[in-house]
């Protein structure tokens, strides 16, 4: 297999927690969040990677450090084989053409008084990609054709109030064509949208990643939108990636019971198939205060003693398929260094 | 300054998509237009002072007794001033010192406090935190003293006088900038910006400003007066330009040199009417500006602002006044509890009434949840607050019944309105998980609202009630003593809930009541809702955009569509054997965990906007099976078996039922 475009290894990013009152007056320290806690993963040129979870998982927070908007407080992100973390600032902004973001809300993430054309323009102009003129106006209409707005001096002037929602998010996806990425970080791209449009934006993402070569880390807490469309699914809770593998293995066989309590949940659009949702009982994850040993023991329907005591490594349980949970220690079998693994490569020694 | 925070209305349905220009909502202001045509006039003398007035104010003349204080004549139109001097002329030529000053320090003060603005919003931490507290102590030293000081201290020379109000007038726009420039950085596309790399003064030059400075003109304009003022008075009390003829220095000279007790009228009027004028102006004309230039944008419904208003007029305040007396139902196999029949509703535009529902028609039995699904701008959010009378402003019910047990919502006096709302009928939104009041326990919350309806069980009897019900929607009597904001979005949307049963209503109706939770907890609530539907017997509507949810929770489903009803059957029926093409394809984009191998189909095309209505079937322009039929008439809901749909194309089935 040929050099994953991007690799990211032991990733942490701590935030400095807030104290309350009652703190502050006792001199009790704040607790760090800890957003994003040890998370592993590479993403080959053309895959569509599925980043699954929960509000507070930290999959918002793995999705910034790609861009390199953050500085990860632990741990590596190496794109085309150069490391984010030795890099310096100028090499840095050159990088950021490789990694471009697609924003939840269309409706928010256009600036109201800029024209498409601007809009799209932008990205070139604050790299200085391309001179102004002739070559950037053919690099603006490319992109705009690419993300399904076609033709492209139909929108070139218009400004975002006279798009439709779907119209919007193209143009959100034509900007960041418009540097030619190589990896697109799509932060729940369709929950904003229409149902009936939501289709239309997957499916140019997908044949993006297809036809482009581009690899896609679609980040979502609805494990529908991207089961269609991800090569491989990871879900995350509390910033650790505790399953990950092909999308058939993780929706067919999921091993981990987060990953199953989460598809449990998921709406099933046909009312002859009654749902029996798995309830998780206890607190909500809180990334300020992240559980002992298994950080999903608490919530678990299945824990048991050492569970609170140890935390689990990814275990191999097929083939690229990782599931942290004790459960399925006995039956996993990893092979530690090798690296084209992915769940090998994600694992960490407890 | 009037720091323009406006909070956007709640918008339900957005009519009007297009904005106005800011140039045609600034002339719709007619005070906007007075203001600018009495500032106008201002400039006008003062320009063509020199060529309108009659005499040079600046010339040197040597009056005589009988030139001093001399009443309007026809040779001195408003009269002579101590020095024998013309008022009239001085009066123009004032004009131009006054607006002079007015418009140099505004400006002065508009780079300062733009500036000072703009970093100390954008720059957050020790710089903006800094910037801050200078602008602070600029706020609260008194700015006259200290102008009065200075402008001792440095002379009085008009140049001096133009940068000390310059200089100490920039703080209310530096406050304005700020606090907009705050806002407008924690908007997704300046994030976006960051995120394609821009750096800081791009962001500000391209994003920020382009936005600020609508509000930062209009706020400079209401400075301009400000600095009129500012310097008038510093004129009045001696510290004008010696040199110069102001409006302030006129009311100087009349006062200290016997203009009142010589009775001259003439000299003290005009220049402080000349001061009003302006002022008037500018001021006219900057809350115009400011009203037209805030960008009111259009917001997706999803992430609409908590609809408060509509639930403090669901809950009023005062006890309610009796429930009218309905008729006890008999149970199953009954009439409905909820009968909804051509219900047709529009907004006011500036083009006319738009039409946001257009005839629709259900039913709603006891113990049975039906699903309003449809994309938004379909109408159901509108219908389901229609069916409570709560249409945001602008909203109308053209046509229609609303019969809840025989009685017409639609039809009833206020006063028993309110007693139906909330009691026989009540409704949780997905905003309104804040509207909780926050200085009280949610189990005191929930007990006033069951004393409210039944005062007659008494405190003791309505604790009890409301732990029970707390418990019910899963919030146990430990969490119950607490306030709300100790409860995450999960519990406060269970509170709500309880909040909304307290008074054991007929019918509830539930407004995406899942969309801002987490996974999770959606499917929990929901399953709450329909269990408690029918422990309660109580009708349930869930308006929804997620099939999947009408799927595992609804009984019925009603399918909106441009505002009509276009199909309407049994959950199974519906989702086994849709009869509307749009329905069709609404369940063919539909994903499914379950089938990851199947693509998706999205539909092509855009709902239509409200005021492009198609005339004939509204879903034409998307229907892969349209036929003529379908572009010049609009398909009634045709009866089937236990079911209807919208569509020329039942119609031959729909016969065959009827015969």
């Amino acid at each position: 297999m040929a050099e994953p475009v991007i690799r990211v290894r032991d990733l942490h990013m701590q935030f400095a927690g807030r104290r309350g009152l009652v703190d502050s007056v006792r001199r009790r320290p704040a607790q760090p969040i800890r957003a994003v806690d040890g998370v592993s993963f590479s993403l080959h040129q053309g895959e569509v990677l599925g980043l699954v979870g929960e509000s507070g998982s930290g999959k918002t927070t793995t999705g910034t450090l790609l861009l390199g908007l953050l500085r990860p407080t632990g741990g590596d992100v190496e794109i085309s084989g150069k490391s984010l973390e030795r890099m310096s600032a100028a090499d840095l902004r050159r990088l950021r053409r490789e990694v471009q973001m697609i924003f939840q809300d269309p409706y928010e993430s256009l600036n109201p008084r800029m024209r498409v054309a601007d809009i799209v323009a932008e990205p070139l102009r604050v790299h200085g990609a391309v001179p102004r003129g002739a070559q950037e106006r053919e690099r603006v209409a490319e992109a705009l054709e690419q993300a399904g707005l076609a033709p492209a001096g139909a929108y070139l002037g218009r400004l975002p109030f006279e798009l439709s929602g779907g119209q919007r998010q193209r143009v959100v996806i034509a900007a960041a064509l418009a540097l030619r990425p190589r990896v697109l970080v799509a932060d729940e791209p369709v929950s904003m949208l229409d149902v009936s449009i939501r289709a239309d934006i997957l499916n140019l993402l997908a044949d993006l990643a297809e036809t482009q070569g581009i690899a896609i880390v679609m980040i979502t807490h609805d494990l529908s939108t991207v089961a269609a469309y991800a090569q491989r699914i990871a879900v995350m809770y509390l910033g650790r990636i505790v399953e990950i593998g092909p999308t058939a293995d993780v929706l067919g066989s999921p091993r981990h019971p987060y990953t199953q309590a989460l598809l449990s949940v998921v709406p099933v659009p046909d009312p002859t198939q009654q749902q029996v949702p798995v309830i998780l009982t206890g607190e909500t994850p809180d990334p300020s205060a992240i559980p002992s040993g298994c950080r999903f023991h608490p919530r678990c329907p299945q824990a048991f003693d050492r569970c609170p005591l140890v935390d689990p490594p990814l275990y191999t349980v097929g083939p690229q398929h990782g599931a942290a949970c004790l459960l399925v220690e006995s039956s996993a079998h990893y092979e530690a260094g090798d690296d084209e693994h992915d769940a090998a490569d994600a694992h960490r020694s407890p | 300054m009037t720091a323009a925070t406006h909070v956007a209305p709640p918008e339900v349905v957005a009519p009007l998509a297009v904005p106005l220009h800011p140039a045609r909502a600034f002339f719709r202001q007619r005070l906007g237009l007075v203001g600018a045509a009495m500032l106008g006039f201002a400039f006008f003398v003062a320009i063509a002072a020199p060529l309108l007035a009659p005499y040079d104010p600046y010339a040197s003349v040597r009056p005589t007794i009988l030139d001093i204080y001399q009443p309007p004549s026809a040779e001195h139109l408003l009269g002579t001033d101590d020095g024998g001097k013309d008022v009239l002329s001085s009066l123009m030529y004032g004009a131009r010192v006054s607006l002079l000053v007015g418009f140099t320090a505004a400006f002065i003060a508009l780079l300062i406090g733009a500036s000072v603005g703009l970093v100390a919003g954008y720059v957050a931490g020790r710089v903006g935190g800094a910037l801050m507290r200078v602008t602070d102590f600029f706020l609260v030293i008194p700015d006259l003293a200290l102008m009065i000081v200075i402008v001792a201290i440095v002379g009085p020379s008009l140049t001096n006088i133009i940068l000390v109000i310059g200089v100490l007038g920039w703080t209310s726009t530096a406050r304005l900038v700020r606090s907009q420039t705050l806002s407008v950085k924690e908007r997704k596309f300046v994030f976006r910006a960051r995120a394609v790399g821009a750096s800081g003064l791009h962001i500000m030059r391209r994003h920020i400003l382009p936005l600020v400075l609508p509000l930062m003109l209009a706020n400079t304009v209401l400075v301009i007066s400000v600095a009129v003022l500012e310097e008038s008075t510093l004129a009045f009390i001696g510290l004008g330009d010696p040199t110069v003829i102001s409006w302030g220095q006129m009311l100087n000279f009349a006062f200290t040199r016997g203009a009142v007790s010589a009775g001259a009228w003439w000299a003290l009027l005009p220049p402080g009417l000349a001061i009003v004028w302006v002022v008037l102006g500018t001021t006219l004309v900057g809350t115009a500006l400011e009203e037209a230039l805030n960008p009111r944008l259009r917001r997706h419904h999803l992430e609409a602002e908590p609809r408060l208003h509509l639930l403090e007029e669901l809950r009023g305040g005062e006890p309610l006044p009796e429930p009218p007396s309905l008729a006890p139902q008999p149970a199953e196999g009954s009439p409905p509890v909820l009968r909804v029949s051509g219900l047709t509703i529009s907004y006011d535009s500036a083009g006319g009434p738009l039409r946001a529902v257009d005839n629709v028609s259900f039913d709603l039995h006891r113990g049975e949840t039906l699903g309003l699904v449809g994309e938004s701008g379909c109408g159901k959010t509108t219908t389901a607050l229609a069916l409570l009378r709560l249409l945001p402003p602008g909203g109308t019910i053209e046509r229609g019944q609303v019969v809840l047990d025989g009685v017409d919502i639609l039809a009833l006096p206020q006063n028993e309105l309110r007693a139906v709302r909330w009691t026989r009928m009540s409704i949780v939104f997905q905003g309104a998980m804040n509207a909780l009041n926050p200085v009280k326990t949610v189990a005191s919350q929930v007990a006033e609202a069951i004393r409210l309806h039944e005062p007659e069980v008494g405190r003791r009897g309505a604790d009890d009630r409301a732990r029970q019900l707390l418990e019910r929607v899963g919030i146990s009597a430990r969490r119950a003593n607490h306030h709300p904001h100790t409860y995450s979005g999960g519990m406060r949307q269970r509170a709500m809930i309880a909040l909304a049963l307290a008074c054991r209503p007929d019918v509830i109706i539930a407004d995406e009541p899942t969309t801002a939770l987490d996974v999770m907890i959606q499917a929990q609530i929901l399953e709450l809702l329909a269990d408690l539907g029918r422990e309660f017997g109580m009708g349930t509507i869930i308006v929804t955009h997620d099939l999947g949810v009408i799927a595992q929770v609804c009984d019925r489903v009603a399918v909106m569509y441009g505002g009509s009803l276009v199909e309407e059957a049994g959950v199974q029926q519906l989702f086994a054997d849709p009869q509307h093409p749009y329905t069709r394809l609404l369940l063919s984009s539909v994903p499914d965990v379950g089938h990851p191998d199947r693509r998706l189909r999205a539909i092509p095309g855009t709902p239509p906007r409200l005021e492009q209505m198609p005339a004939g079937c509204q879903f034409a322009p998307r229907c892969p099976l349209v036929f003529e039929r379908c572009w010049t008439e609009r398909p009634p809901a045709y009866n089937l078996d236990r079911r209807r749909a919208a569509c020329f194309l039942v119609e031959p089935q729909a016969r065959a039922t009827d015969g």
